[in-house]
């Protein structure tokens, strides 16, 4: 076993862990020994010297596996560097330690040994370049990563996360900020949709991200604008945990738009991603992080995705491993929402019925009641939810922090709805409405108005684009 | 023999005396015209010599000098001619002048007619200042001519008419027979005049009742119009942003007395005034196109003209598919929307333009017109919505006081919905709601109003102070969103009759000021 390497002699098969690590538990078992916070190595306590004092690591097996691990993470944040590259060149060279030794000194071939064909293959001249650049400035690229606060896990790591074992190409190095040990949380669900999401596709991402949110599960998206960005929001406001897997490096994680919901998941939540912080994304990166985001969750969720969009390669990778794959049909006749309808005919998703049913379909153990009297607990203000079996569940969903006393947030959460309140919730819960579909029979529009305002500040309510949307525990039901 | 007269020239909106000197001397028969003339000046000449001959006079054989004075100043447009004519015909001994404060206006065609020039009001008004007592100016524009006290106006057709002014009832020659019969040049020419760049024309109105759905933008409207508020109207195409602006002018009251004579001043400087209008009593409502040019919104240009800002100057000014405007040309509106007037600097010195308007915009949401509609998809690429308002720059959108989303009307809307107020009844209530706050105020408008005035006039009661602060918070306004948010409640009450700002009013308020910027500031989903 020893000198294999985790890619072993058949591919990239993972391979019990080299050292003393815990032998795998079964997928998504809750009785998974929760790793300790240190688990997490952060690259930048193990800097050796290894390589430098002029003795050649050995063809395999030497040196302690956090310097072998170093060198994964050295050699992955390579710009063109990917799991397959990696696995060859650890193959070739016996380990990563002896790849960065040998570029350190300019004397790594570009010649590969192939992998299963007998096809010889070789390093593109930049790469090349890359390592040999890596090889030298390590210090320097520690320290990128841990000035931007990414620390790494590997597959060589006790700690990588299992539900990416099932990947044909699991990602050699994940990079990542934020809590690391939400890889490791026992439910996980993955939303994902159009980017160029509707305000009903909003408002459904929100509503079904706040009920799981609410239930303890972790969701986890993409963090591109729309969908996913409606999803993790929802979250956030919900108090609940979040994971973003990104496709670009860390040091840009997703839109710019999205740059204070970064802030607010790295709050709770993670982000994570599988290319160096430095790296831009580019047309392929994002196909490929939906392979992440499909292994990561134990059910996917399509909310909104017309015919040809990158939520549906989530769905269909999640499909072929056994992930199941939950959709939302949409309006009738949406263009949007096409994508979805055809993923319900064609006989392989299986319609969202809410979060009650998605426990009972996963064998989860359901503790709530209904989701609307999740809700009533909430506005409230009275307690943690009844439903949440996570510890992450927050009671504080009325009014997310902002910059005002806690004595006038008090003042105004404690007020009871009016009749005029509830009635507009009522309808708010429905979906997006423009303030013409909320005029009540005698209401003025100074009134209604007021009113919205009022349940805005009470974060019930938010508005885009003209359209008044359930927000908060609006999301989880009608009071 | 030399004569001397009195004219006048336009200078941003002040007039100024000009004195037109004409010499005739034995020598080549030519004609000079000194005093910096422009182009259109020099061609007077021409112009006159046709005019004098074809009305039955001799024209000089000899040497013709006009001089200008003061020499100084750039001259410019055709409002000389008569002025020059006259002194030609004195100069020659055509016409004994009988002496008199008088002083001539106006463009001579070759037939010898008097046709109507711009800026005429503020013209007069600086003739009588001097001392003039009678003014001859164009029949076209007696009317206007005739709002300055003072003064008599004697109203000119032709040449001969100025002749029978200038020599008196005794003094005057007869004139010969006319060599040749006049053109008729009527109707058609006068209307082709001035230079009205508006897509809507003033007259095109609309009633409100025509306006179905879109009740959160017709309470808008009403509330912006109250007080003086500026509007953005943000919709999908077919949404009915321009129809309703185009119901504007029938909602806002008429001109008091000292606006109206301003607006006047302006239009008759832009040359908007038509033969036989005298006062305007309608407030402007301008919507220049998006075409339009930095000189042609804020003012300028070699003429020194108004711009559409001052042409809307106590109205409205209306800019339709706001994001598709130059960014330069927007840039410039923020001076007026500031100060209320516009600064035009020249070598010469800066030009001042009032310029009080009220700013009405409407714009897509994104290029494509349907990001975040309910039920059709918006084709733009991702994040180009975000780029398409950010054509606008942020300074600007922050000047608006309202802005209102105005969702795709629904066929239901249209066909089954109530019958909406018309323009009479919302018109009504605007116009007490801004007598109200005109006896408040000092009339002004709430829109106008400092900030320490407006903390004054809402006397906020306890609770309503703490919902502010928490909006405010929310938001993360400034203290200008703030006074924003105060002054749109004082209309909102006002609309309402109420002595203080409630709770309610604050509230309903804050949702017009802008509630999407609360996504923006915090997070964007």
């Amino acid at each position: 076993m020893l000198g294999i390497g985790p890619f072993g002699p058949r591919g990239p098969l993972r391979a019990p862990v080299p050292v003393g690590g815990p032998a795998p538990a079964p997928r998504g078992e809750a009785t998974l020994p929760a790793a300790p916070r240190g688990a997490v190595t952060r690259p930048s306590r193990g800097v050796s010297r290894d390589g430098h004092d002029g003795r050649p690591p050995k063809k395999a097996g030497t040196g302690t596996l956090a310097e072998e691990r170093q060198a994964w993470v050295l050699l992955a944040t390579v710009d063109g560097v990917g799991e397959r590259t990696l696995e060859r060149l650890v193959r070739t060279h016996g380990s990563a330690r002896r790849v960065l030794w040998l570029a350190g000194r300019g004397r790594l071939q570009r010649r590969l040994m192939s992998d299963v064909d007998a096809r010889p293959a070789s390093l593109p001249a930049p790469v090349l370049a890359g390592i040999e650049r890596v090889a030298r400035d390590r210090g320097a690229i520690l320290a990128v990563l841990r000035d931007a606060g990414v620390w790494t896990l590997t597959l060589l790591d006790p700690d990588y996360p299992r539900r990416l074992d099932g990947l044909p190409t699991p990602p050699p190095v994940l990079f990542g900020q934020g809590d690391a040990a939400l890889l490791r949380e026992p439910r996980t669900v993955a939303i994902v949709g159009t980017r160029r999401a509707s305000p009903v596709g909003r408002v459904d991402a929100s509503r079904a991200a706040a009920a799981l949110a609410a239930s303890g599960v972790v969701v986890v998206s993409g963090l591109a604008v729309g969908i996913d960005g409606a999803a993790h929001a929802a979250c956030v406001e919900a108090g609940g945990p979040t994971l973003a897997v990104i496709g670009s490096g860390h040091l840009r994680p997703g839109p710019r738009a999205h740059s204070a919901l970064v802030r607010r998941i790295l709050e709770r939540g993670a982000v994570v991603g599988e290319l160096a912080p430095a790296a831009r994304a580019t047309r392929g990166t994002y196909p490929r992080r939906n392979r992440i985001i499909a292994a990561l969750g134990d059910a996917v969720l399509v909310v909104e995705a017309p015919e040809r969009s990158g939520a549906l390669i989530t769905a269909h990778l999640a499909m072929e491993s056994g992930v199941p794959v939950y959709a939302l049909p949409g309006r009738m006749g949406s263009e949007l929402s096409a994508g979805c309808r055809a993923l319900l005919s064609e006989g392989g998703a299986l319609p969202y019925e809410g979060v009650a049913a998605l426990f009972g379909d996963l064998g989860w153990h359901w503790a709530g009641g209904g989701e609307a009297s999740a809700h009533a607990g909430r506005v409230a203000g009275s307690g943690p939810a009844a439903s949440a079996p996570s510890r992450h569940a927050s009671p504080q969903v009325v009014l997310p922090a902002s910059g005002f006393g806690p004595n006038r947030v008090d003042a105004i959460a404690a007020l009871t709805l009016s009749d005029m309140e509830s009635e507009l919730c009522r309808v708010l819960a429905d979906g997006p409405v423009a303030l013409d579909g909320l005029l009540a029979a005698g209401a003025s529009p100074g009134e209604t108005a007021a009113a919205l305002t009022l349940l805005q500040l009470r974060g019930l309510v938010r508005t885009v684009g003209g359209l008044y949307l359930p927000a908060g525990p609006l999301l989880l039901g009608p009071p | 023999m030399l004569a001397t007269l009195i004219t006048a020239v336009v200078d941003g909106l002040e007039g100024a005396l000009v004195r037109v000197e004409v010499d005739v001397a034995p020598g080549l028969p030519v004609t000079h015209i000194v005093g910096l003339p422009d182009a259109a000046l020099s061609e007077a000449r021409e112009r006159v010599r046709g005019a004098i001959r074809n009305t039955g006079y001799a024209y000089p054989q000899g040497r013709v000098t006009v001089n200008l004075a003061p020499a100084g100043r750039r001259k410019h447009g055709a409002a000389y001619d008569v002025a020059i004519a006259l002194g030609i015909m004195v100069a020659s001994g055509e016409v004994v002048a009988s002496g008199g404060d008088w002083a001539l206006l106006g463009e001579l065609s070759l037939t010898g007619e008097i046709h109507p020039v711009p800026g005429v009001l503020p013209m007069v008004h600086t003739l009588r200042r001097a001392g003039a007592r009678r003014v001859g100016v164009p029949a076209a524009n007696a009317a206007e001519a005739s709002l300055v006290d003072g003064i008599e106006v004697v109203p000119l057709a032709g040449l001969d008419d100025a002749a029978r002014l200038v020599a008196g009832p005794k003094g005057r020659r007869a004139a010969r027979a006319r060599r040749t019969p006049p053109v008729a040049v009527s109707g058609p020419l006068a209307e082709s005049r001035g230079t009205d760049a508006s897509l809507v024309r003033t007259d095109a109105r609309v009633d409100l009742a025509e306006v179905r759905g879109q009740v959160a933008a017709r309470w808008a409207l009403e509330v912006a119009l109250a007080g003086g508020h500026s509007l953005l109207l943000v919709g999908p195409p077919g949404a009915g942003k321009t129809l309703l602006a185009r119901t504007i002018p029938g909602l806002l009251p008429p001109l008091d007395e000292r606006e109206a004579l301003e607006v006047t001043v302006i239009a008759s400087v832009a040359g908007l005034l038509g033969p036989g209008d005298g006062l305007r009593r309608q407030r402007p409502f301008r919507a220049p196109h998006h075409t339009a040019s930095y000189a042609a919104l804020v003012g300028g240009g070699p003429r020194l003209a108004p711009g559409e800002a001052s042409l809307s100057h106590c109205g409205v000014l209306f800019l339709d598919e706001l994001a598709e405007f130059d960014r330069d040309v927007l840039e410039a509106l923020r001076q007026p929307l500031e100060e209320g007037s516009v600064a035009i600097a020249r070598a010469q010195g800066t030009i001042r333009f009032p310029a009080d308007v009220q700013l009405v915009a409407a714009m897509n949401p994104c290029r494509c017109g349907y990001a975040g509609d309910l039920e059709r998809a918006c084709t733009c690429a991702p994040g180009e919505p975000e780029r398409y308002v950010r054509r606008v720059s942020g300074a600007l959108l922050d000047r608006l006081d309202i802005r209102v989303e105005m969702p795709r009307t629904r066929p239901s809307d249209v066909l089954l919905g109530p019958e909406p107020e018309c323009s009479e009844t919302v018109a009504a209530r605007i116009a007490l709601a801004r007598e109200r706050a005109a006896s408040r105020n000092g009339g002004r408008l709430n829109a106008r109003l400092g900030g320490r005035e407006i903390v004054e006039q809402c006397r906020l009661a306890t609770d309503g102070r703490d919902l502010l602060a928490a909006v405010a918070a929310r938001r993360r306004l400034s203290a200008r969103g703030i006074h924003r948010i105060l002054r749109v409640a004082r209309t909102i009450a006002d609309l309402a009759d109420r002595a203080s700002v409630s709770s309610t009013d604050l509230l309903a308020a804050a949702d017009l000021r802008d509630p999407a910027a609360t996504e923006r500031a915090g997070l964007a989903a």
